[in-house]
């Protein structure tokens, strides 16, 4: 069984797990527009009812948004099992203390990498701040093509036990193995990032990657996500 | 591909891996560049590049990385790259040197490039001084020269690396580490297989991985040809 740690909703999202050969995902709302979130994770915990064995849905909200915590509890209410944050798009700064409410038992996911707002040191500080909390950091905490993110994931993964990355769009299969080796493969999650990303392609950093083994890969592309989300 | 040795990020990238990876992806041929510039931070990039090509004949070409800022002992490392020590082509890389793509230092490297029919590959990605509408400016500026968007514009910049290519015929778009496939097969359509260009950015980055990604794109098998290829060995076979 493959899982994938994030997907986000969207007509197609089935027919593209299938064609990857994907059985299980994370399936998070995409940014809302002319409505709040509670529209968006109305529709995730639809879909998850809909595909009950496939997908597990988590809520989005702004935290700086008035009623931002209720909505989080009414969304968890709803069957959602984990919360995912996306400070460039909603515009807040991860590490802004108005995050921290939100943050409890549930795993959070934050997307990563993001000038100004969401560096991978920053979702290191909110990771720090919450060390009961899983946080997992998407895109291996960092996305620079230079690779100029990759020294302060590293530092951010080795201040923060709790933090975990990404494999979406990472630049450089190596940095991956680097994190697997210094870290454990317990540390990293497979996800696509569809439909912005190919997860056939995304698979592959996972599968074709020539520093890791068989139990590496297995970890990274079911049981962590397994334990993470509780799955049988 | 890149060979370098650079203990501060912990990188070590070694020509003989470059050679087992493109082994590997059932690449016949690479092409090497440092991580750093001559004359800074080293003096002897261009000997550490002549030397991996020369251990590995017919398997690697050399680009040269050389800082812009060095005036007239920047242009003399190119002419010597080029002309004694067979160099295919310049890359500048401005996170490194923040050497602005259209300022006069680097137009002038561009040109002398140019002069030898030798294109000039630039990291484009999402950094400032790097984007493709920066790097539009040089090729807007040298319009003899022929310059590589690589990255074709890196996460967040694919779509404006595209629309510059369709506005500068001297542009071209290189693959590598850029994450999206579709985002091949749009540009093929857009501008032209001719002028779309396979790269791993190898060693780290897997050849074989990034090979696979110009597959997913679902190219016709005459653009994949060209995109894998044929391109690159046109632009290595131009160089005088």
């Amino acid at each position: 069984m493959i899982v994938d740690s994030l997907v986000f909703a969207a007509d197609g999202l089935v027919e593209a797990l299938d064609a990857a050969g994907i059985e299980r995902a994370v399936v998070c709302p995409p940014r809302a527009r002319g409505h709040g979130y509670d529209v968006e994770n109305d529709r995730v915990a639809e879909l998850v009812r809909s595909h009950p064995d496939r997908l597990v849905g988590f809520a989005r909200v702004d935290p700086l948004a008035p009623g931002a915590g209720a909505e989080l509890e009414r969304s968890l209410g709803l069957g959602l099992r984990g919360l995912f944050l996306h400070p460039w798009e909603d515009a807040f700064a991860i590490a802004d203390q108005a995050v921290d409410p939100l943050i409890g038992e549930v795993p959070v996911i934050v997307a990563t990498g993001y000038p100004w707002v969401s560096e991978a040191l920053q979702v290191g500080e909110l990771a720090r701040r919450h060390p009961q909390t899983q946080v997992v950091a998407t895109n291996g905490a960092q996305i620079n093509i230079s690779g100029l993110g990759q020294r302060d994931a590293l530092l951010a993964l080795e201040a923060s036990p709790n933090l975990l990355i990404h494999t979406t769009g990472v630049y450089r299969e190596d940095f991956l193995e680097g994190v697997v080796e210094r870290f454990g493969p317990e540390r990293v999650l497979f996800a696509s990032g569809w439909p912005r990303f190919d997860p056939r392609l995304e698979l592959l950093r996972v599968e074709w990657a020539p520093g890791l083994d068989d139990d590496a890969r297995t970890a990274i592309l079911r049981d962590n996500a397994a334990s993470l989300l509780g799955l049988a | 591909m890149h060979v370098d040795h650079l203990p501060a990020l912990g990188w070590s990238l070694e020509a003989a891996e470059c050679v087992r990876r493109l082994d590997e992806a059932g690449i016949e041929k690479g092409v090497v560049m440092t991580i750093v510039d001559a004359p800074e931070v080293n003096p002897h990039a261009l000997e550490l590049i002549a030397d991996a090509v020369a251990a590995f004949p017919g398997r690697l070409e050399a680009f040269a990385r050389i800082h812009p800022w060095y005036g007239d002992e920047a242009v003399a490392l190119l002419e010597r790259a080029i002309v004694e020590l067979g160099f295919k082509g310049l890359k500048l890389h401005p996170v490194t040197t923040i050497a602005h793509p259209a300022e006069d230092d680097t137009l002038r490297l561009i040109r002398a490039a140019a002069a030898h029919g030798a294109p000039t590959l630039f990291h484009c990605g999402d950094e400032p001084l790097t984007t493709p509408l920066a790097i539009a400016r040089a090729a807007e500026a040298c319009a003899e020269a022929t310059i590589v968007l690589g990255h074709m514009g890196g996460y967040f910049h694919v779509d404006e690396a595209i629309a510059v290519a369709e506005r500068h015929p001297n542009l071209l778009l290189e693959t590598s580490a850029m994450p999206y496939p579709a985002k091949i097969r749009e540009a093929v359509e857009r501008v032209g297989a001719e002028r779309v260009l396979y790269a791993s950015d190898g060693p780290a980055c897997s050849p074989r991985i990034e090979v696979e990604k110009v597959r997913l794109a679902g190219l016709d098998p005459a653009a994949e040809r060209l995109v894998l290829g044929e391109n690159a060995a046109r632009l290595l076979e131009a160089v005088r």
